[in-house]
């Protein structure tokens, strides 16, 4: 599958303050979630990509175009801003159809109908965009974004203020149309729904690029990182001690019935812990890795540079 | 037309609108007030001479509407919404140029409109009002040309622009020549004396050292114009647009 975004060598900088420093990496067709830190340079990315800010350096082709200088490009790619701003006065309806004839979509009513439709907004679509809660402004501006049918999708923090069930259709949609072959990336800080929503995870930190890969590619190419498991025991004392004699194990320690492990190598200790339970007839009830999730993982990012 | 329609409405809010036309209103107001006891044999020239000197409340008024144009779409942070669109730069440019010079004509027809009452009220000539339709046209024209790649580049571009209506155009225009040829207000002017045979003395002196002539200042904004275009333009497509 081949690369819909290329970046390529890519910086951008605001005076002294650098945001996106000589970034390379490609996107191809699926969703792909882009996090890091507040001023970590996820904004300024979407932004250069999507030609609202011109690279201080190296460039960006989407669909092999440069975006800044072909606007029928235009055609193929949406942002969704972050910024919460919309046109207030206007209804969701004028909204988007406004959208749709500004991309000289055919029959730009009807289509508005339809993204409406997709992103469950009908029923309020004669309502003023001022009067809309958060989550449905975001739904209202995914909409504007999905009127021209585009082949990438570039969202900025799309599930910011949405409530529960409008997340989770959202992020329904995002992953029918990652499925559909479009390219999609996602900014997001709630990390647990990005893990939900994204094939693949793109982690930024100060401006440049942390890790790529799934949540467990990300952690499995930081073996310098040590991990935490929890276990619990009918004897913690007597495990704590037979599991610090290995080698792979950097501490431990005892809380109530549970050993709170640090460990180099979670697979040697997923090996030897059934033949230490044998060995001094200790009694394992549950064995728990803490620290596996992707906010632990991005932290462990963030804290090691 | 779509974007240009667009932003014209957008910038055309109630509020703003009615404090606008009230401030283009103020020449014919100054005027009304000014004629209660000149002679009627007078009362175009004092016409032309209040149009001239208090007609840049218009000048104000055209700037507030014109550096909105796009410069309320970058602040507020809807600019993608319109920036991210298959529109070629020129046709952006073009079109939000439109919008704005759109808007400060209807601000200017306002103005014109009071004016013109004014002379009715106090038995002047009509025909000494259509002439001076010509001044609130080219001077929203002009106006539009330079404060709407203003409003797109700058961020005080109001700041700037009361800058230029009140220093240049009305001080330092005075001192250096080159900057009188160039004057919005001065062009418009000039438009209007080649239209109207009783320019007044005041008229005439704050149109120095512009010459009367309806083409030359024709030519001129449409220099302006082509000058603003090609600038906006170059904005569009070079510089950030967030």
């Amino acid at each position: 599958m081949t690369d819909t975004i290329v970046v390529t060598n890519l910086s951008k900088w605001f005076g002294l303050k650098v945001a996106v420093s000589e970034l390379s990496i490609g996107f191809r067709p699926g969703v792909t979630g882009l996090l890091g830190p507040n001023g970590a340079g996820k904004t300024t990315l979407l932004r250069v990509m999507s030609g609202l800010q011109r690279p201080s350096q190296g460039e960006v082709k989407i669909l092999g175009v440069d975006p800044r200088q072909d606007t029928e490009i235009y055609r193929k790619i949406s942002l969704v801003p972050e910024d919460e701003s919309v046109y207030d006065r206007l209804t969701g309806r004028e909204f988007v159809a406004l959208a749709a004839r500004l991309a000289k979509i055919d029959h730009p009513l009807e289509r508005a109908e339809t993204v409406l439709d997709t992103v469950g907004l009908t029923d309020a679509a004669d309502r003023a965009l001022g009067g809309f809660s958060k989550g449905m402004r975001q739904r209202a501006k995914v909409a504007a974004a999905l009127v021209s049918d585009p082949e990438i999708l570039l969202l900025d923090e799309p599930l910011n203020g949405a409530d529960p069930v409008q997340r989770a259709q959202l992020i329904a949609l995002f992953k029918r149309l990652g499925a559909e072959g479009k390219t999609l990336l996602v900014s997001s800080h709630v990390l647990a729904e990005v893990e939900r929503v994204s094939d693949r995870v793109v982690a930024m930190v100060d401006g440049r690029l942390a890790a790529v890969g799934d949540v467990a590619t990300i952690r499995a190419a930081m073996t310098d990182k040590p991990r935490r498991i929890y276990v619990d025991t009918t004897d913690p004392r007597k495990l704590a001690a037979a599991l610090i004699a290995g080698s792979d194990v950097l501490g431990v320690q005892v809380d109530g019935g549970t050993v709170h492990v640090e460990t180099r190598d979670a697979g040697d200790l997923a090996r030897r812990l059934p033949a230490i339970a044998i060995d001094h007839s200790i009694a394992i009830s549950k064995v728990e890795p803490v620290d596996e999730s992707l906010e632990s993982v991005f932290r462990y990012l963030v804290e090691g540079r | 037309m779509t974007l240009a329609l667009h932003l014209y409405r957008r910038i055309m809010r109630r509020g703003r609108v009615i404090g606008l036309l009230a401030l283009a209103a103020v020449p014919g107001l100054v005027f009304w007030l000014s004629a209660f006891d000149a002679p009627e044999s007078d009362l175009t020239t004092l016409y032309t001479d209040v149009l001239a000197s208090v007609g840049y409340t218009f000048a104000i008024a055209a700037l507030i509407l014109t550096t909105a144009t796009l410069r309320d779409e970058r602040d507020s942070g809807t600019l993608p919404y319109i920036y991210m669109r298959p529109i070629a730069r020129t046709n952006m440019a073009a079109q939000s140029i439109a919008s704005g010079t759109g808007a400060a004509l209807v601000i200017g027809v306002g103005g014109w409109i009071a004016s013109a009452v004014a002379l009715l009220a106090v038995g002047g000539d009509m025909e000494a009002a259509i002439p001076s339709l010509s001044l609130f046209v080219a001077a929203g024209i002009g106006y539009a040309a330079i404060f709407v790649p203003l409003g797109y580049l700058v961020p005080r571009a109001l700041l700037f622009g009361l800058g230029y209506i009140l220093v240049v155009e009305t001080i330092l225009a005075f001192a250096v020549e080159g900057l009188a040829q160039i004057s919005i207000w001065r062009i418009s002017l000039s438009i209007y004396a080649g239209l109207e045979d009783g320019f007044g003395e005041v008229a005439t002196q704050a149109m120095t050292p512009v010459t009367p002539g309806v083409w030359g200042g024709v030519a001129k904004l449409a220099g302006v114009l082509v000058i603003g275009l090609v600038v906006l333009t170059w904005a569009l497509r070079k510089r950030d647009a967030l």
